[in-house]
């Protein structure tokens, strides 16, 4: 009985070792301590031992099936690895680039524009949308653009037939032709016509000029454009305005200045420069940035505002001209043709 | 415009003001200052005139030669000067650079030795003195100019030219004596009108109605007043080299005198003048009046023009001879034999300037002026300066009174202002006295002056005739910043509210796509909305495209308003596989044009782009994108504006249809209406389509569009429904269905009958489509959709059974609704 537990226990140790798979290791612990296994078969033989060796055999039987057992854990726990490193595989080249898509990128112009929005939301001021397509009223009339004013002219802006009708474009006059607005400032009408003051609005959005397309110039180009309307709204107030606005953009070095100028719908008008000392391409100490002025009275007359009692500023500027001062872009085109190796560079 | 600073100093004293400074005032005027250009010798110290006296070779260079130079005795007489330029040959007088002078550059001339040879200043070419290009030797000087005379006493003298932009309210900056007005409110220094000598009390000769018996206006509303002044005996010939030189310098090539100083005069006053030859008017007579419908002139410029009854025309007795206000014709100019004239000074309305101008397509610096408005009070005063002008420089005498026919409008106007309206309107103070001074010097007259309780003084000021754009208290606004220096007004801090309004719904939905879509790795891309008709007719029906056209397109491929933005997708797609750049998904978000209740609806939209070939490599594949691709994200863009794709009614777009043009029939869809209100199309892009653009491989595509009126940025909170803790039952159910079955349909049906089987015992989760089979065991025309039903109770684990019963009347119900269950 001894020697055939020493011998169960060899014999165990020479085969365990080489299992390698589960089922083999199955079948093996079958064998060894199954039902009908060996090691199941001396325990019964524990019947047939002399009463006086009952308990020396008992203990060794007891001693050879923990030993088994331990080598059965040691057996199965290196199998259990194998089949763990079966399914993981090789190591990962950790200096593999992701095969998977990245992130995308927004366009600059929609940069531009939603860190201007932001800087602007700062100082109270909202977001509003307008229409592309307008009628002469909104585009015009009543930001005082006399019928004979040549920016009016079929030369310059896009005009759409006698015959076209807009749903949801709505008209000041039945004679009015529709056409593609040729600045943002129409929104300031249909906001005001909309509500009461205070106003303080930024409309960003698309225009459109009959154009030459070259480096400089677009078909359709995009303008950021503020309105602010409140009592006592004073040059000054407008003043700030910009030098906030740029300060925040370009840094607190960030100079403006104002040009007198002329439009037709603010009075005093102005031209504003602004003078930055870190943007690329730039070599001249003042760039020309916008225009801006006070709300003409005659603008106020046409919404219904009593100029004696509202005064207001508007500023407006364009997001491309904007964008290619703060990234040094140098061809207004580029914005337009989608070319990835552009799309990718400024997110 | 052009303006010469020698002519500016006629009308205004800029001694000593450098070219900076004035062109930094017109600046801070309100015009900008588009280029300065110098012509002739800048001002040169110690450049003096020098004689050679002696010229030998240079010991140690063949092109060098040492020269001794007389520079006067004021200058210690005679000096060695080493010279490089072939032509200084002794005699000769030359300008001489003294050691200490800067020519132009910064080029300091200093005492030194050349080669060995000490060379005490240099002797300047044309070209180091910049009064031209030309280096070829020393700038000779004839005429014998003493010796150590300086060389800006000897050369005549430089000129500046400013090239500044006038805005269109300021027709009067549209002349020298405009402009020089401005500097002289802004310098401070007295504005000097030009001496104007002729009366008509100084007419001495008969009238020649042989030349000109009258004048007959017969369309006085667009002409209100007309002069003409008959001139005889005038000789014709080059002008004084001084208003030649002028001219030149603004840009204008000299002609004759008579034609000069016509120019002359309206680049002073901004008023067009112009000269007949008297003797080529036809009947002796002027008549200003509408041309005849068909009549037509060979205008100065050279060439045919056909009138009509809107344009008007001065005219003899026969013909049309100059286009009002705009330009002359060939028929009455004046040429080399002219000998007497006849010279128009008149008053035509902008307006109708203007139209004529615009339908010949024909501009002119008059025409120009007219349009703008000219200031019709001066008119007088101009011709007056023409008649002496033409006089002093091309003789003749003035025959007989001025024929002059209409009236000039009246003219009077006062606007009333306080110092302290202008400080409100500005924010910050300026001084009372500054204020009125600074309106005073642009010649605006007190008239009254009312003392105020408290807003200080109450002044009329009477508005000139030149300032027809100064209208309203607030006009004086602008004038008082302009002269105070908007350089000065201060800075100070933004007062903001406390409370900021929403942004719009728009915004607000555009920011959500474009951030969904570039979290899934799309570009975004800008591209423009006026597309060509080509492509426009790739997406819209025909009718659809004539009503996207524009009238008045500037390009051919630039003709019409988009109805979708997936063309320019596409074309940005073209754009980067030509160049091979990598490009599989872009977006765009922006406004497209859609038929919508028989007009045009403006729609905020959306759209992408999935191309299967993009070019690019990757050392491990990842799964392809199909249909369903378009369709999630579509339906992501969707979700944005509260509209659950999956849930909508989708059609398949059908071969034939008109869809299927830019669409592949069979593997894309359309949801939605947009008479509804909103619109998707999503999946493969016509492959022919694709071809056509030149795009290889697939691409799917994704398009959105909403009215935008319709988006919403009301998003309601939604309500917490309670979930059950309890296990799950789930059961599968196959229905075999025609293929063209909508899945949504069979799941809705599906959910419909599982509801009601569940009762009020338990509750239906989910009904989801896992499998769609196809083939063997499914009839020609048929497919299986297999479906996962997922039932729950809210307080207890179901039972088998009655799970059982309620699966069991599912499928009861949905066979006697008619359908097939796959077993």
């Amino acid at each position: 009985m001894q020697d055939q537990l020493a011998a169960l226990l060899a014999k165990a140790s020479a085969e365990l070792p080489a299992l390698a798979t589960r089922p083999e290791f199955e079948a093996a612990k079958a064998r060894y301590v199954g039902p009908n296994g060996e090691l199941t078969a001396l325990m019964k033989q524990m019947g047939s031992v002399p009463k006086e060796q009952k308990p020396a055999v008992g203990k060794l039987i007891n001693e050879t099936k923990t030993a088994l057992q331990a080598q059965l854990d040691a057996a199965l726990s290196r199998i259990e690895s194998a089949e763990l490193a079966a399914r993981l595989g090789p190591a990962v080249d950790p200096t593999l680039p992701s095969p998977d898509r990245g992130l995308g990128t927004l366009h600059p112009l929609t940069l531009v524009r939603e860190e201007m929005t932001r800087i602007l939301r700062k100082v109270g001021f909202s977001v509003v949308e307008g229409p592309e397509v307008e009628t002469e009223y909104y585009c015009f009339d009543a930001l005082n653009t006399p019928s004979d004013h040549p920016a009016r002219d079929a030369q310059d802006t896009f005009y759409l037939p006698e015959s076209a009708r807009f749903g949801n474009v709505s008209k000041k006059s039945p004679h009015e032709k529709y056409l593609l607005r040729t600045h943002t400032s129409s929104v300031q009408i249909r906001t005001m016509l909309k509500g009461q003051p205070p106003i303080r609005i930024v409309s960003p959005g698309r225009v459109y000029r009959r154009d030459t397309t070259d480096a400089t110039h677009s078909a359709n180009f995009h303008q950021l454009e503020c309105l602010y309307v409140d009592k006592n709204v004073t040059v000054r107030d407008l003043k700030a305005l910009l030098d906030y606005i740029f300060a925040s953009l370009l840094g607190k070095d960030t100079k403006t200045r104002f040009r007198p100028h002329y439009f037709g719908y603010t009075e005093p008008s102005f031209e504003v420069d602004l003078s930055a000392s870190h943007l690329p391409k730039v070599n001249k100490p003042w760039i020309e940035i916008g225009g801006c002025g006070m709300v003409d009275p005659v603008v106020f007359k046409d919404v219904g505002y009593d100029p004696e009692v509202w005064s207001g500023y508007a500023f407006g500027m364009g997001l491309e001209r904007l964008a290619m001062l703060l990234y040094g872009i140098d061809d207004i085109r580029y914005f337009y043709q989608n070319d990835v190796r552009f799309l990718k560079q400024f997110a | 415009m052009k303006l010469s600073r020698s002519w500016l100093q006629d009308y205004v004293d800029l001694a000593g003001v450098s070219d900076d400074d004035i062109s930094r005032a017109i600046t801070f005027l309100g015009f900008e200052v588009e280029a300065l250009i110098r012509t002739g010798a800048p001002k040169l110290e110690n450049v003096v005139v020098g004689q050679i006296l002696t010229r030998d070779k240079h010991p140690n260079a063949d092109k060098l030669s040492v020269c001794t130079v007389d520079v006067g005795p004021a200058h210690g007489g005679v000096r060695t000067i080493v010279c490089g330029a072939p032509n200084c040959d002794a005699g000769r007088r030359v300008p001489v650079a003294l050691p200490g002078a800067v020519l132009p550059g910064n080029f300091v001339i200093k005492e030194s030795k050349v080669r060995g040879q000490l060379s005490a200043g240099m002797m300047c070419s044309a070209k180091e003195l910049t009064i031209a290009e030309d280096a070829q030797g020393l700038l000779l000087l004839s005429g014998e100019p003493a010796l150590g005379a300086p060389i800006n006493d000897v050369l005549p003298a430089g000129d500046t030219v400013f090239d500044i932009e006038i805005t269109p309210n300021r027709p009067d900056a549209l002349s020298h004596l405009g402009v020089a007005r401005e500097l002289a409110a802004w310098f401070k220094k007295e504005l000097r009108y030009p001496d104007v000598s002729f009366t008509p009390a100084k007419i001495a000769a008969q009238p020649r109605p042989d030349l000109l018996k009258g004048v007959r206006v017969t369309a006085e509303k667009d002409c209100p007043l007309y002069t003409a002044t008959v001139v005889t005996g005038v000789k014709v010939g080059p002008s004084p080299e001084w208003i030649q030189r002028r001219l030149a310098a603004v840009g204008l090539r000299p002609i004759n005198n008579i034609v000069d100083i016509g120019n002359y005069v309206m680049l002073e006053y901004g008023q067009p003048v112009h000269a007949f030859d008297a003797k080529k008017l036809a009947g002796a007579e002027i008549v200003v009046r509408h041309a005849a419908d068909g009549e037509k002139i060979l205008t100065l410029d050279g060439k045919g023009r056909a009138l009509d009854h809107h344009m008007l025309v001065i005219a003899d007795a026969q013909k049309p001879v100059v286009i009002a206000g705009i330009m002359g014709g060939e028929n009455s100019g004046v040429s080399a034999d002219t000998t007497d004239l006849v010279l128009e000074v008149a008053y035509f309305k902008r307006q109708s300037v203007r139209s004529t101008s615009k339908r010949l397509g024909l501009a002119s610096d008059s025409s120009y002026r007219y349009e703008r408005g000219v200031d019709v009070h001066s008119l007088e005063e101009a011709a007056h300066r023409f008649i002496d002008l033409i006089l002093a420089h091309a003789g003749g005498a003035v025959a007989g009174p001025i024929h002059a026919v209409g009236t000039l409008p009246p003219w009077e106007r006062e606007i009333t202002v306080t110092p302290a309206y202008i400080n409100e309107k500005l924010g910050f103070n300026v001084p009372a006295d500054e204020m009125r001074a600074a309106l005073e010097r642009l010649e605006l007259v007190v008239t009254r002056e009312d003392p105020t309780e408290n807003r200080g003084p109450a002044w009329t000021f009477s508005i000139p005739s030149w300032r027809d754009d100064l209208e309203r208290p607030i006009d004086l606004v602008e004038e008082v910043v302009r002269l105070h220096g908007t350089e000065k007004i201060p800075s100070s801090v933004v007062t903001a509210p406390g409370l900021v309004g929403n942004d719009d719904a728009i915004v607000l939905f555009n920011r959500a796509v474009a951030s969904a879509l570039v979290g899934a790795g799309f570009h975004e891309c800008v591209n423009y909305t006026l597309r060509s008709a080509k492509e426009v007719a790739a997406w819209a029906t025909p009718a659809q495209t004539a009503a996207l056209a524009l009238a008045n397109p500037f390009v051919e491929d630039q003709s019409h308003l988009r109805s979708t933005l997936v063309g320019g997708l596409l074309e940005s797609l073209a754009l980067n596989q030509s160049r091979g750049v990598a490009a599989s998904r872009l977006f765009e978000t922006g406004r497209v044009f859609l038929e919508r209740k028989g007009q045009l609806s403006e729609c905020v939209a959306v759209a992408f782009v999935i191309a299967e070939e993009t070019g690019e490599r990757s050392w491990r594949a990842r799964e392809a994108a199909d249909f369903y691709t378009a369709k999630r994200h579509t339906g992501t863009v969707s979700a944005l504006a509260d509209i659950e794709l999956d849930r909508q009614p989708t059609a398949l777009i059908a071969e034939g249809s008109d869809a299927a043009r830019a669409w592949q029939a069979g593997h894309a869809a359309t949801a939605g209406n947009i008479e509804h209100g909103w619109t998707a199309s999503f999946g493969l892009v016509s492959l022919a389509h694709l071809k056509a653009l030149g795009i290889t491989g697939k691409v799917y595509a994704g398009f959105f569009a909403i009215v935008s009126e319709k988006v919403s940025a009301e998003t309601e909170r939604r309500g917490y429904k309670p979930f059950s803790l309890q296990p799950a039952a789930l059961r599968d159910l196959a229905l075999v269905v025609p293929a063209a079955t909508s899945a949504i349909d069979v799941q809705k049906t599906i959910a419909k009958h599982a509801r009601a089987a569940a009762g009020n015992a338990f509750a239906l989760e989910g009904v989801e489509v896992f499998d769609v089979y196809t083939g063997k065991g499914v009839p020609e025309g048929q497919k299986s959709l297999a479906f996962a039903l997922t039932f729950r109770a809210a307080d207890r684990t179901l039972t088998d059974d009655e799970v059982n019963a309620a699966f069991n009347k599912v499928q009861a119900d949905l066979a006697a609704a008619g359908y097939q269950i796959r077993k």
